[in-house]
């Protein structure tokens, strides 16, 4: 275990090394205007853009550059391009309503996801199961703005139940802080729930017909007990590896439903500062998103090797 | 038939399916007294299977009919309620499964499951008690340190223990009725006959009366009272253990007798061969680096091939027997390349071929094919028999176009498949016909050896017996030489000039098969030799009573 983990540290640090060197490289291929051009505004003197240039460090070498920005990302001396501003300030501003979003709404989607799906499994081929699936089917399907601009014209606009944006924090006034992220939960969780309740359903649907559940069938289990104990138990592991990557993915910025909301998280700070293309914060909350995924990975093979007695760490399971 | 304990009368299953109805079982009548073993015999398909789940309700597909009746003593139950039901299962009524890895949930510990069982029952007992239980039946099943192994994990086990902790579990109960379906069929042959032994003294200490459902004679043999015989749902003969095996009424259950191979009868001579070597093996050496683990590092590497040294004549046939683990399969693939070897030399022809090139090694290939166990998971789905057939010759560039197709219908015909076979999906044909179209694959690029794993272990009795002689048969017109793999000692003996003992990675014993079957010298020969059950009741008896056992 404690091998497995270092390795897994090393790992990551390779990992987070080499999304920054590629984030890094392709902004300077693309053909976007120069920074310092940008920086010195419309009809700049060219002795206004040099300087700029030189103060920012444009004219020197991209391996140079490179270090200078990370060195900067990581003492939080970062500044962004446009406005001027303290980036990893403004990542850390973003950690309260991102997290707010991601965290509710996991909790949303594992409950109705493992619900519906076990509904679906359970009564498969039944009236309730065909409802389900195209319930979970549309909610796939649906792009996420598509259903956030839905629930916001009936929800905001036509009856003024909710609120139509804006985050306000949860030690300012909790009830206000779950008003505004009703919203963005349900948006957020809708194709999740979908995706969750298919896996689930196939997956019980295959642990159905194994061996061990004629086993525990033939001891004389209740059905519930067989579904609960012996179907749902085996069926769960795929579902936590999935739940990690995905959730790991969005503590990174949700970018599309951030943006909708104007929650002000990372993801909409991400999607503003691609806009501008503003090189500083675009490293700062990819470098910031992958050390979640690569947590998250390590932390789903963990718990893998709780969940099923079978796996041991560091060995190549499966 | 009025005392039985469990009677079945006029058991009929039906499962609705695309093609029309298929009658699994088909009127099935029979009494099973206290005390006694029944087995039902029959070959896959016959139906014996699900009479046995359908006798605890666990043939729950939608579409199956099922009508008849079931009484346990007074209760009947076809159509009881699933109170009922789970009232009589596991607790009156247990049963135990052929394969104990699968049977077992792997995410759980043996001993909670054991609890488990009995909880559903005696929701009084707690928790501690149950445990305390638990200890005792794995110690009563012949599990040493049953108090370490009570918290270990299916996987944790080996295949012999898990079938025991199954039982254990079945016993948990005290059960008045316990069905086995085919319990020893996924084992050791070693280990098959411990467990035999278990059941037969469980049977003799508790009376517990057993159904015992197989496909093996020996295993009959060596445990039954009584026998029914099973074929497309209808029980065909039925009678006391020697009257079924020493005076068969029905052509079917005489026929399959007549079909095992029994490896305590002689095979024909077959002719010396005093040919020159065909492939030579010398110190093969293959080793796994052990699995890294936090204490375990610097683990001792698996020894899977320590050391084996053989010579294969041009013609011959050599058996190599061992049970799971002893590294059969590891020599195979080495033999053809397959794998590197970590030291040693593997000579075809006397070529070495050990450490070859993979493009070196092309040319080679065809003259040395493989034929494996499972002839539905080694034929592509997608492909029909004739491709199938077909590839091999147009990968290496020997025909194309309509005489591709003439050549793959030759070979199917020398497998007894005809012009009809060429269009079917590998799904189309029965178990015997896959292995054909495995066999004529093998043989489409004339190859001078074939490494047979297993080759007939997947297949019916009756079939067993035909594959082994379409094998010969090509042997002689083709002069193929054959290293023919197989857990099966009988089958073994049945079919070869000389026999390998492979145990832990090398080989124990090797010479004429007669030899080593009849005087064997190796302890473990003897061993394995003394596994084997015999499909005959009384030279069963009479060796029974030789060891000491009754």
């Amino acid at each position: 275990m404690g091998r497995f983990v270092v390795r897994r540290l090393a790992g990551m640090i390779a990992v987070l090394f080499a999304v920054s060197v590629l984030t890094f490289l392709i902004f300077n291929v693309i053909p976007s205007s120069d920074p310092a051009e940008r920086m010195a505004g419309k009809n700049a003197t060219p002795q206004l853009v040099a300087s700029i240039t030189e103060e920012w460090g444009f004219d020197e070498s991209l391996p140079q550059q490179y270090l200078t920005m990370m060195k900067k990302i990581f003492s939080g001396e970062v500044i962004s391009y446009e406005g001027r501003e303290d980036v990893d300030e403004r990542i850390l501003e973003g950690i309260g309503p991102t997290f707010s979003l991601c965290i509710g709404a996991a909790v949303l989607w594992m409950f109705f996801g493992v619900l519906f799906g076990y509904l679906s499994a359970t009564r498969a081929g039944g009236l309730l199961d065909r409802v389900l699936t195209i319930v979970a089917v549309a909610g796939i399907s649906m792009p996420v703005f598509l259903i956030g601009e839905i629930l916001l014209v009936y929800l905001t606009y036509k009856t003024g139940l909710l609120p139509s944006g804006g985050y306000v924090e949860f030690a300012e006034s909790p009830l206000e802080w779950a008003e505004h992220l009703i919203l963005p939960w349900v948006t957020l969780a809708i194709v999740y729930v979908g995706i969750y309740s298919r896996v689930l359903r196939s997956n019980m649907l295959d642990a159905m017909n194994e061996d061990y559940v004629r086993t525990a069938r033939a001891k004389g289990l209740s059905e519930r007990r067989v579904m609960s104990r012996h179907v749902m138990r085996n069926s769960l592991v795929p579902i936590v590896t999935l739940f990690g990557l995905d959730f790991g993915a969005l503590l990174g910025g949700a970018i599309v439903v951030e943006a909708i909301f104007s929650l002000n998280g990372i993801g909409e700070y991400a999607y503003i500062s691609l806009i501008n293309t503003d090189l500083p914060p675009i490293m700062a909350i990819t470098l910031f998103g992958a050390f979640f995924v690569v947590l998250f990975n390590t932390l789903v093979d963990v718990a893998y090797a709780y969940l099923d007695p079978r796996v041991k760490l560091g060995e190549s399971a499966r | 038939m009025s005392e039985g304990l469990l009677s079945v009368r006029d058991l009929r299953v039906g499962f609705a399916t695309e093609g029309g109805a298929v009658r699994a079982v088909d009127g099935v009548s029979f009494d099973l007294a206290p005390g006694e073993v029944l087995a039902i015999v029959g070959e896959s398909g016959s139906g014996k299977s699900v009479t046995a789940q359908t006798i605890l309700g666990l043939t729950r597909s939608p579409n199956a009919r099922i009508e008849g009746s079931v009484r346990l003593g007074e209760t009947e139950l076809l159509g009881a309620d699933e109170a009922t039901m789970r009232g009589v299962r596991g607790n009156r009524v247990a049963m135990i499964f052929q394969d104990p890895m699968t049977s077992f949930n792997p995410v759980h510990r043996i001993g909670a499951q054991i609890v488990e069982a009995i909880r559903a029952h005696r929701g009084e007992v707690s928790k501690q008690e149950a445990r305390q239980r638990a200890i005792e039946l794995l110690d009563s099943v012949g599990i040493p340190d049953p108090r370490r192994r009570v918290d270990s994990y299916p996987h944790e086990l080996s295949g012999g223990m898990r079938q025991r902790a199954m039982i254990a579990m079945a016993l948990a109960l005290e059960p008045e009725v316990l069905i086995a379906d085919e319990p020893t069929t996924a084992l050791d042959v070693t280990v098959q006959a411990q467990i035999l032994r278990l059941l037969g003294r469980l049977n003799r200490e508790r009376g517990l009366a057993t159904i015992l459902i197989t496909h093996d004679f020996g295993v009959v043999a060596e445990v039954a009272d009584r026998v029914l015989v099973m074929h497309e749902g209808e029980i065909v003969e039925r009678g006391s253990l020697d009257d079924v095996f020493y005076s068969p009424a029905d052509p079917y259950t005489r026929a399959l007798l007549g079909a095992v191979v029994r490896l305590d009868q002689a095979p024909p001579l077959r002719a010396a061969r005093e040919a020159e070597s065909l492939l030579e093996v010398r110190e093969l050496v293959k080793h796994y680096p052990a699995r890294g683990g936090l204490l375990r590092r610097g683990a001792d590497p698996v020894r899977a091939v320590d050391g084996v040294g053989f010579e294969l004549r041009r013609g011959e046939t050599l058996g190599l027997v061992g049970e799971s683990g002893s590294g059969k399969s590891t020599l195979c693939r080495a033999v053809l390349g397959l794998i590197e070897p970590t030291a040693g030399s593997v000579r075809f022809e006397g070529c070495e071929i050990a450490g070859l090139s993979r493009r070196r090694m092309r040319p080679l290939r065809r003259e040395m094919q493989m034929v494996f166990q499972d002839p539905y998971a080694s034929l592509n789905p997608r492909r029909r028999a004739g491709q199938i057939v077909a590839e091999p010759l147009r990968l290496q560039g020997e025909a194309g176009g309509g005489e591709l197709r003439g050549r793959a219908l030759e070979l199917l015909g020398r497998v007894g498949l005809g012009a009809e076979h060429y269009d079917r999906f590998p799904h189309e044909l029965s178990g015997g016909q896959r292995q054909r179209v495995g066999i004529a694959r093998a043989l489409a690029l004339r190859p001078k050896l074939i490494v047979a794993d297993e080759p007939v272990s997947a297949l019916d009795v009756s079939i067993r017996a035909q594959i082994l002689d379409l094998l010969a048969e090509l042997q002689g017109d083709f002069g193929l030489t054959y290293l023919f793999v197989a857990h099966d000692i009988g089958v073994v003996r049945h079919v070869s000039d000389r026999i390998a003992v492979m145990h832990e990675g090398r080989i124990v014993e090797i010479g004429p098969a007669d030899e080593v079957c009849e005087r064997p010298r190796d302890a473990y020969t003897e061993e394995l030799l003394a596994a084997v059950p015999v499909p005959d009741p009384r030279l069963a008896r009479e060796r029974r009573q030789n060891v000491g056992l009754e």
